[in-house]
């Protein structure tokens, strides 16, 4: 592009378009800077899924190993955020949402994943833009919209389809809360689900709370399903694009999968031996694995 | 599919939910007020889309009548151009006041989040705003016009009173890429005139076209820029200054270019 300059005059224009240029640079730099930490966010983030599908249990804090082998990932992710808080802000905060949108997805299913194993609840937005509000430090926050919430919540389910079809071929069971006395599981709830003390009370005496069975993953599955299946994204737009091609059919298979293990542990895991898998032929489980 | 709508987005409105739906969360783990929240907050984002969305319409249909106006350059001599500019007064002032309606309504909201519904429209009005200024229309005073000049990114923003590139503050305005976008619309446009201008017997006009295209297409290689649709865009301009070239040397083979002008 230089080398096009000295063949010819300078334009009368060469004042206006140099200006033009450093604009641009500043411009496409920014938007660089967005992509990278984007993937870089997307890569740590499937790294810490991934850790997190070796946990077993729900509405536990996570085993000392999962905390030990993520805390280099979150790190990473906190250092792309902090990155990149500055060029995000202000005018600049929608301009390059669609460079960050892919990291700000694959975060949410990570954080919303850990979050739904340890308090077996779904993350707030607020929480969800709190936490990545204390990463960007003093440049400010890197937004987080409707759309990457909404979006990494989609992909969430996925990672819970996976979670529970490992657990139901592992242990031979659906993972479920802690199948406690009423009492203790109205307290767990209370610290777990960010409600107001007052409400728990109001609760308590409800008689068909005590002496329900433990809330299992496919019950919160099907709670989520029925959320996002409620949820309209504005017509016509990428988001609702995004979200009724390719996200929304993911998820109900997901879902769909879980059932279908159920049902086979339902009809034949009475029959099962112990430490015998449940049969859901070879090539099910594989396709469910590999997906 | 009705979800609350009228509920205003607060972080703390999940605390206050209707009891069935305090014991549904508790029930399922899932607080469904999580994504009440975002439906309405996505549901303000419809309604002033549903605003912007006539306003643009709007937008579209002017600039329509502007081109009208302006196209009939193509088929008129120098002499007679007063009249267009004349003419083209009424749809312009058209085309200013909506883009004044839609700056105010689009400020109310983040710039770069909805710029993509009117981008292509108010591209369309610093087109035909350009193809006007070059033909004189700017600040004309009477007499004969003058043809042949740019107007600059800031007589565009004092033309249609909106700000321009902006990097401060986050409010409507007119981008370096819309207007980088129209100078390539307007290079097309100069070119369909260089050849039209001959046809009416206008010799002289080829040759400032021919200067000022290669002027903005030395200007569009001074920019870096990367592979989007204004570097393919821009890519075209080199053909359009060839094609306006063509018209000079075909003049000039048969001595038609006037003595005064320097040949290129």
């Amino acid at each position: 592009m230089a080398d096009g300059k000295p063949e010819q005059p300078p334009s009368r224009f060469s004042a206006m378009f140099e200006g033009f240029r450093k604009e641009l640079d500043e411009h496409h730099d920014r938007r660089e800077r967005t992509i990278k930490a984007s993937r870089d966010i997307t890569a740590a983030s499937k790294k810490i899924i991934f850790t997190l599908q070796r946990v077993r249990n729900v509405g536990q804090p996570v085993p000392a190993f999962v905390n030990k082998n993520n805390a280099p990932y979150w790190k990473i992710i906190e250092d792309q955020y902090k990155g990149i808080a500055a060029d995000l802000q202000g005018l600049n905060a929608y301009r390059y949402s669609h460079n960050i949108t892919g990291g700000n997805q694959e975060f949410m299913e990570a954080l919303s994943f850990q979050h739904y194993l340890e308090t077996q609840s779904v993350i707030p937005q607020e929480e969800a833009q709190a936490k990545i509000a204390a990463m960007g430090g003093e440049a400010g926050t890197v937004s987080l919209t409707p759309d990457d919430f909404i979006l990494g919540i989609c992909d969430m389910t996925g990672e819970l389809m996976r979670f529970s079809v490992t657990s139901m071929a592992t242990n031979g069971k659906l993972p479920a809360g802690t199948p406690a006395a009423p009492n203790k599981r109205v307290k767990q709830e209370a610290s777990s689900e960010d409600i107001n003390d007052k409400m728990d009370i109001d609760e308590e005496p409800s008689p068909s709370q005590g002496s329900q069975k433990p809330r299992t993953v496919l019950d919160d599955l099907r709670a989520i399903r029925l959320q996002l299946e409620m949820f309209e994204a504005p017509l016509g737009s990428k988001f609702q694009h995004e979200l009724v091609t390719k996200k929304m059919p993911v998820m109900r298979e997901c879902v769909d999968k879980v059932e279908k293990a159920l049902y086979g542990l339902t009809v034949r895991g009475s029959e099962r031996p112990k430490g015998w898998m449940p049969d859901m032929g070879g090539g099910r489980q594989a396709e469910v694995e590999s997906y | 599919m009705n979800i609350d709508l009228d509920h205003p987005p607060s972080s703390s409105r999940h605390y206050h939910l209707p009891n069935t739906a305090q014991k549904l969360s508790k029930m399922t783990g899932v607080n469904p007020a999580i994504f009440q929240d975002l439906q309405a907050r996505v549901d303000e984002d419809t309604a002033v889309r549903d605003e912007l969305k006539d306003i643009i319409a709007a937008l579209e249909k002017q600039n329509r009548n502007v081109s009208f106006v302006l196209s009939r350059a193509h088929s008129t001599p120098v002499a007679n151009l007063p009249e267009i500019i004349e003419a083209a007064k009424e749809p312009i002032g058209n085309v200013v006041a909506t883009v004044s309606k839609l700056s105010e309504a689009a400020s109310k909201m983040p710039y770069y989040k909805f710029n993509n519904m009117w981008s292509r429209q108010v591209q369309g009005a610093v087109e035909g705003l350009l193809f006007w200024g070059w033909l004189g229309g700017y600040k004309y005073e009477g007499g004969q016009v003058k043809c042949g000049q740019l107007l600059t990114i800031e007589d565009l923003g004092e033309i249609l009173h909106v700000p321009v590139n902006l990097k401060d503050r986050d409010e409507f305005h007119l981008s370096l890429e819309e207007y980088l976008q129209s100078l390539i619309s307007l290079v097309e446009e100069l070119t369909r005139l260089a050849r039209n201008a001959v046809t009416l017997g206008d010799y002289e006009r080829p040759l400032l076209i021919n200067q000022f295209v290669k002027d903005l297409h030395a200007g569009f290689q001074i920019l870096n820029l990367k592979n989007d649709s204004l570097r393919r865009r821009s890519d075209g301009l080199k053909y359009r200054v060839k094609d306006v070239e063509d018209v000079v040397y075909d003049l000039s083979l048969r001595n038609l270019v006037p003595k005064k002008e320097e040949q290129t």
